[in-house]
């Protein structure tokens, strides 16, 4: 592959489908930084709502975009002044969704500083990788789990410790009703025991540091100086394939990907009315960029769901407020299906849904459609990639299945194991080109160069084009089995499995076949305990070609899993090693 | 006997645990309950089929005086008590289905319960001084109502001003059991110490007895487990302070005393055997939502694919 190479694919292909207000070329972001992007959407929208937090029993506390604004420049000045935080220095932000996160994420940006987006629910010693692989100088936490740090003391670069609570900048009332229920009832607040700020008390002292210095203006210097190729956030990636990386994603990565949102969703979205339900946590790249950066910028108001299980969680913040967008995955939209209050008084207002994570199921998308009136549109992207890269048109035919179109100024391929392109409609890896790419792995060059190459992103992704340039991902490029030279996917086998009613779950593997090189393997678990080795065979060979039925079964009680529900074959893969390294001869 | 200040007190803590009760609920809640409305209707018929039969049962087969017969056959008719949507959340039963019986038992109160009264202390042979007045119950029924809409209107109107008072409310619910445990327990050790033991087993076995046959019935017309566990606790736990506020004012000097006695002394066991039942259930909920995450999981990746 080559930068200069044209694109392969006619792009018009994908023009014809964009719908209106959508331009055909990358749009330009209007802004240098997320800095100016923040203060020019805090300026337009001063008096507008930018944020509310809703906790499971209605309580709740809004910020308005100048509050956001001003909030975030005391963050900064914290940071910059009270921390002496150099530009560029790290800054994780380890917090569920909250008024606390924009405005330490947009303060740590304005600081000229680089957020390091952290999960609240990691374990001490994923923290402890993360904070040292990033460098982060600085942490800003929810109280929640701030006990974990007590296992981490003088292990990581962090000097500063903030401390935010779930009600951060609530009324004062709220806010002690839930953080009395959350002390006494719950018994959720660990004592916090290593030296640490209260984060408004941080506030309060960087907003003593903006009145000796001369203020929003001390603050833009720092923003401004800041360029837009420099790295904005440090995004964690690949628990996949060993130990997390840091996507580096750059204010124009981020800007850009603003930008191609907001075009492919111009037609759906008016600036300064929209209503946002933010159900997915904002440390979550998909969240950070579509709903905290891209609706922010749209002068929309943003509803923060801290905890969003039970799906029970969402009924008062969906009843109390207009909400006209949800973004979220396949596992929350059925959920909400699943709620009979949800069902009965869907949203009103709603104008469309997105779609991203994972897989979204056609079941899932076609009764949306039904409950809501409204379409659910699946996109699909990266961490690397800021997330977006490609996205359904919000008008036009549905196409259950796909992922849609590249998103403006964005170029995508499929290509084989030696790189070359494959013929329309062959399955081939996916890759990726467009201002939205990371600029590398945080001080991994080898494992940046393993995926990025003249600028083409390799994602690891099987996908299929339609002739009219819609793409459909057929699995993970890795978990591709291969039998005497033929490809094997095992989203295939396992949906032809799973179609068998004594079925409940399948998951297909490779095993190592002295014949065939590889072998497919299924682990089922049974609905009906009666269910054979035989059936599951006899059952794959009237629906696969015969290199694709499994060669040996495997019944399970339950199969491996993450949080959020989806298999994990890796697991599989390792026990599957195990197993044949302890017997090679079989 | 209570003091006319205590009695005063007493309504207005009830006319604020309803202005909490309304706090929890929507309008919408509402409508949604009506649109599949088997679990409430079976919620009522354990609570206004089952509970003040039982009352009228115990008392004969244990041979109760009229007072205490009449007590008895009150605290069976009460509407669900609010402290059960407080067991019902610690045994992780169904919140929504539990606030929407006690409401609706509430609601319906004003109709079934005067009759029901009526009938059932004519069926246990109470006559004469020891009769409730039907309007006397329908009175404080209707006033009760009145804090429940303004709390409704409150929680629709702001979300936090409602979610506060609904959290105050619930508080007061125990506060008022711990205010009748106060004032009236120690005024009257020696009469509990006189108590016969027939009348501990009615004032407990109202309860506990009424949780199993809620059990039981919402089980026959076909409720999941999970369900029907959150129908017994609503069933067995009456509104006892109410109880106590209608003997107040329809009773007075050595006649509220002995009326009272049941209502007082099943609010004060009630709180004991709900809290073993609601650890009881948990464990069991905890079991069932593990089984069921696992299979709830399995669909999901199914779904996934």
């Amino acid at each position: 592959m080559n930068a200069a190479d044209p694109p392969i694919h006619d792009l018009e292909v994908w023009h014809a489908h964009y719908g209106p207000g959508t331009p055909a070329q990358a749009p330009v972001p209007a802004h240098a930084s997320l800095a100016a992007l923040v203060a020019a959407a805090s300026e337009r929208y001063a008096t507008q709502t930018a944020f509310t937090t809703v906790v499971p029993n209605g309580m709740n506390g809004s910020l308005s975009f100048a509050e956001v604004d001003s909030l975030s420049d005391a963050f900064a000045a914290y940071l910059r002044e009270e921390l002496a935080l150099a530009p560029g220095a790290r800054v994780a932000v380890q917090l569920p969704n909250g008024l606390a996160y924009p405005v330490a994420a947009f303060g740590v940006i304005k600081a000229g500083c680089v957020l390091v987006n952290t999960n609240p629910l990691y374990t001490p010693s994923e923290m402890r990788h993360q904070f040292c692989d990033s460098g982060a100088e600085a942490l800003v936490i929810t109280e929640l789990f701030a006990d974990k740090l007590d296992a981490l003391v003088g292990q990581t670069p962090v000097r500063h410790v903030v401390v935010a609570s779930v009600p951060e900048l609530f009324p004062a009332v709220p806010r002690g009703i839930v953080r009395a229920v959350q002390r006494w009832w719950s018994r959720a607040l660990p004592p916090v025991r290593v030296p640490h700020a209260r984060f408004m008390a941080a506030v309060a002292k960087g907003r003593e540091h903006l009145a000796r210095l001369d203020g929003a203006a001390a603050v833009r210097g720092w923003w401004q100086a800041v360029a837009p190729d420099a790295t904005a956030v440090l995004q964690y990636t690949g628990g996949t394939t060993g130990v997390a990386k840091g996507a580096q994603l750059s204010h124009r990565n981020l800007l850009s990907n603003i930008a191609q949102i907001r075009a492919m969703g111009a037609s759906h979205i008016e600036p300064g009315r929209e209503c946002v339900l933010t159900a997915l946590p904002l440390y979550h790249v998909f969240a950070f960029t579509a709903n905290l950066l891209s609706f922010y910028d749209a002068g929309a108001r943003n509803v923060l769901i801290p905890s969003p299980r039970p799906v029970q969680n969402l009924q008062r913040a969906i009843e109390n407020t207009p909400v006209t967008w949800i973004t979220g995955v396949n596992t929350l939209f059925n959920a909400l299906l699943n709620e009979e209050w949800f069902v009965a008084f869907p949203p009103r207002r709603l104008k469309a849904a997105i779609a991203g994570g994972a897989a979204l199921h056609h079941a899932v998308a076609e009764r949306w459609e039904q409950v809501t009136g409204t379409r659910i549109a699946e996109g699909y992207g990266l961490t690397e990639t800021s997330p977006v890269v490609t996205f359904n048109p919000l008008s036009g035919p549905r196409r259950p299945g796909s992922i849609g179109i590249p998103v403006p100024g964005t170029d995508v391929r499929l290509v084989d194991d030696a790189g070359r392109p494959v013929p329309a409609g062959e399955p081939g890896e996916l890759v990726v080109r467009g201002p939205q790419v990371m600029q590398g792995y945080w001080n991994q060059p080898a494992e940046t160069a393993l995926v990025l190459e003249d600028g083409w992103l390799r994602t690891g992704d099987v996908a299929v084009m339609d002739p009219d340039g819609f793409f459909t991902i057929v699995d993970r490029k890795k978990d591709l089995i291969i039998v005497s030279g033929f490809n094997v996917y095992p989203n295939e086998v396992e949906d032809a499995v799973s179609r068998l009613d004594a079925v409940m779950e399948a998951a297909v593997v490779g095993i190592p076949d002295a014949r065939s090189g590889e072998a497919v393997r299924v682990y089922v678990v049974r609905r009906d305990p009666g269910l054979t080795t035989e059936q599951v065979i006899a059952h794959c060979r009237t629906v696969l070609t015969d290199y694709k039925v499994p060669r040996s079964v495997v019944f399970r009680d339950e199969l491996p899993k993450t949080p959020i529900g989806k298999i994990l074959r890796k697991t599989l893969k390792a026990e599957v090693a195990a197993e044949f390294a302890a017997a090679p001869s079989r | 006997m209570l003091t006319d200040t205590e009695t005063r007190l007493l309504g207005v803590m009830m006319a604020l645990i309803m202005l909490g009760m309304g706090a929890s609920l929507t309008f919408r809640d509402f409508l949604i309950a009506l649109r599949k409305p088997k679990g409430v209707l079976v919620g009522l018929l354990c609570q206004y089929g089952i509970m003040p039969f039982l009352g009228c049962a115990l008392a004969l087969v244990l041979g109760l005086p009229p007072a205490l017969a009449v007590g008895l056959i009150l605290m069976g008719c009460m509407p669900g008590g609010t402290t059960s949507n407080i067991f019902t959340y610690f045994s992780k039963g169904a919140l929504a289905l539990s606030i929407m019986m006690t409401s609706v038992s509430t609601l319906v109160a004003v109709a079934v319960v005067p009759p029901l009264i009526a009938l059932y202390s004519g069926l246990a042979g109470v006559t004469g001084e020891f009769v409730i007045p039907a309007s006397n119950v329908a009175q404080v029924l209707v006033v009760l109502l009145v804090p429940t809409l303004i709390g409704m209107v409150l929680r629709k109107v702001n979300p936090n001003i409602g979610a506060t008072v609904e959290l105050l409310g619930g508080l007061l619910g125990v506060l008022v059991i711990l205010f009748l445990i106060v004032s009236w327990v120690p005024r009257n050790h020696q009469l509990l110490a006189t108590t016969p033991w027939p009348v501990y087993f009615a004032a407990i076995g109202l309860g506990l007895v009424g949780m199993a046959l809620g059990f039981g019935l919402a089980r026959l017309l076909r409720e999941d487990l999970h369900r029907a566990r959150t129908i017994a606790l609503e069933t067995g736990i009456q509104n006892g302070p109410l109880a106590v506020l209608i003997v107040t004012l329809t009773f007075s000097g050595e006649q509220q005393q002995q009326v009272l006695l049941i209502p007082v002394l099943y609010s004060l066991f009630i709180v004991l055997s709900s809290t073993a039942v609601t650890l009881w259930f948990r464990r069991l909920a905890g079991r069932e939502a593990l089984q069921r995450d696992n299979a709830k999981v399995g669909a999901v990746a199914a779904a996934a694919r």
